[in-house]
């Protein structure tokens, strides 16, 4: 979003889904102008500035996101010290790169490796490490997602595309009080040559949630 | 409190997890979330606690609202709650806005030098300063039925754990005004032990846990 102009702030992005991962978009909706209507009654109150309200989304929308996981990870699998850091004291290592704030409290990496796998949610609500992955995804938050993984862990990760063998040790963590999770994923192989910065490309989102693999270099170029 | 909040093991909500369904956030949907955030920071709220008003929304409502559905509800029941805004006010600004008006804005650099100073700012959970439990020792999670805000679901009441490691200390959830503080433990629960045997193999659910949720196992230390 390059345009902020304050009064223009209803439009939307264009086709892509309704916001609840629903098949139902619903045009100019009652939420929306609910949200209108109370930020427009909190600033003519004068108990909040619509610069604020701006400077939040810019932070959530360009600061802060699952880029700054990539990072985190890149670093891990360049850096063998930074790696045994990070496993130790997430939250401290992870401060290491300029990382940490609001539902960062306590970050605990946990590290697939050939024989575990980690896979991250909230059951009772969408707790998330927002410092380093931003704001949650539709499918982190929905009922399917936060009844399902903990009670058939295999079944949902294949619907991720994501086979886990019998043998693999499989962890769900929930994430029920204030610690957050952030997965460690395996380095792919033939990744040898690659600088940590191009290394950041290969690790999406949900790489760091547990439902993904990192990608092989083939795969983004 | 009990509520469809708590969805671990529940079925019913379709077979399908749907990766293709993460459509980006909307620009009203991060203006919920701007909104949630601005109010805490300014202390215009009043009320249980956010998760504890999220789980006092009426369960069919929970069930059908979108995420920031539910956290625009929410914040406007803390500021109702707080006495920030009145009754009716909402629903006046939105038929004003409706008629036409143009939205008031304003301008704070203050305020949004500390907005985004205390969205960075580090919160560290404390440490625990006498653990009942330590890593290894074998324990159960209490039955119980929680009139309040709560963060032990269901789906491990009763069940047979082993504490994996100690995490910190955090006021226990529910009570107004933060309850004791409390060790919280991560908690092993191997697959079998909370679903019975599975066709999808073994696996374990590690979450985290207050030390009342839970009493020494028989035969185990603590």
């Amino acid at each position: 979003m390059d345009d902020h102009d304050h009064n223009d702030h209803e439009h939307d992005h264009g086709d892509h889904d309704h916001g609840d991962g629903g098949h139902h978009p619903r045009p100019a909706s009652d939420a929306e102008l609910r949200t209108r209507a109370l930020e427009a009654l909190l600033v003519e109150k004068g108990l909040i500035s619509t610069d604020a309200v701006d400077a939040v989304v810019e932070m959530y929308e360009h600061d802060v996101g699952p880029q700054n996981g990539a990072k985190v990870v890149a670093r891990a699998w360049v850096d063998p010290e930074f790696r045994r850091r990070l496993l130790a004291d997430g939250t401290a290592a992870i401060a290491e790169l300029g990382f940490g704030g609001a539902e960062g409290s306590k970050m605990a990496v946990v590290e697939n490796t050939p024989s575990v796998h980690n896979v991250i949610v909230c059951t009772l609500c969408s707790c998330y490490p927002w410092p380093v992955l931003g704001l949650p995804p539709t499918w982190y938050k929905s009922a399917a997602y936060r009844s399902r993984v903990v009670a058939e862990p295999r079944a949902v990760l294949a619907e991720f595309g994501l086979e886990i063998g019998p043998e693999v040790e499989l962890r769900v963590w929930d994430s029920s009080a204030e610690v957050r999770y952030l997965v460690l994923p395996e380095r792919p192989p033939g990744t040898e040559n690659l600088t940590e910065e191009e290394l950041t490309a290969l690790v999406p989102r949900d790489a760091m949630i547990g439902t993904a693999r990192a990608l092989e270099p083939e795969a983004v170029r | 409190m009990d509520g469809v909040h708590d969805m671990g093991g529940m079925q019913g909500f379709g077979d399908v997890v749907r990766p293709d369904s993460d459509g980006a956030i909307r620009s009203w949907e991060l203006r919920v979330f701007a909104l949630n955030m601005l109010s805490g920071i300014q202390g215009l709220e009043g009320g249980p606690g956010f998760r504890a008003r999220i789980e006092s929304m009426p369960a069919e409502r929970y069930l059908e609202a979108s995420y920031y559905e539910r956290w625009l509800w929410r914040v406007e029941q803390d500021l109702l709650a707080g006495g920030t805004i009145a009754p009716g006010e909402v629903e006046d600004m939105m038929e004003r806005l409706r008629a036409g008006e143009a939205a008031p804005t304003s301008s704070d650099p203050e305020l949004v030098t500390r907005t985004v100073d205390e969205l960075r700012k580090p919160y560290p959970l404390a440490a625990a300063t006498s653990p009942r439990f330590a890593a290894g020792d074998r324990v159960r999670v209490r039955r119980m039925r929680p009139a309040t805000h709560n963060r032990c679901p269901r789906y491990v009441r009763g069940a047979s754990g082993v504490v994996h490691a100690v995490q910190g200390e955090d006021r226990l959830p529910g009570a107004p005004g933060g309850g004791p503080r409390e060790a919280v433990y991560s908690v092993a629960f191997p697959s079998a032990g909370l679903w019975g045997p599975s066709g999808g193999g073994t696996w374990t659910v590690l979450i985290d846990l207050w030390e009342s949720y839970m009493e020494p196992e028989e035969g185990g230390d603590g």
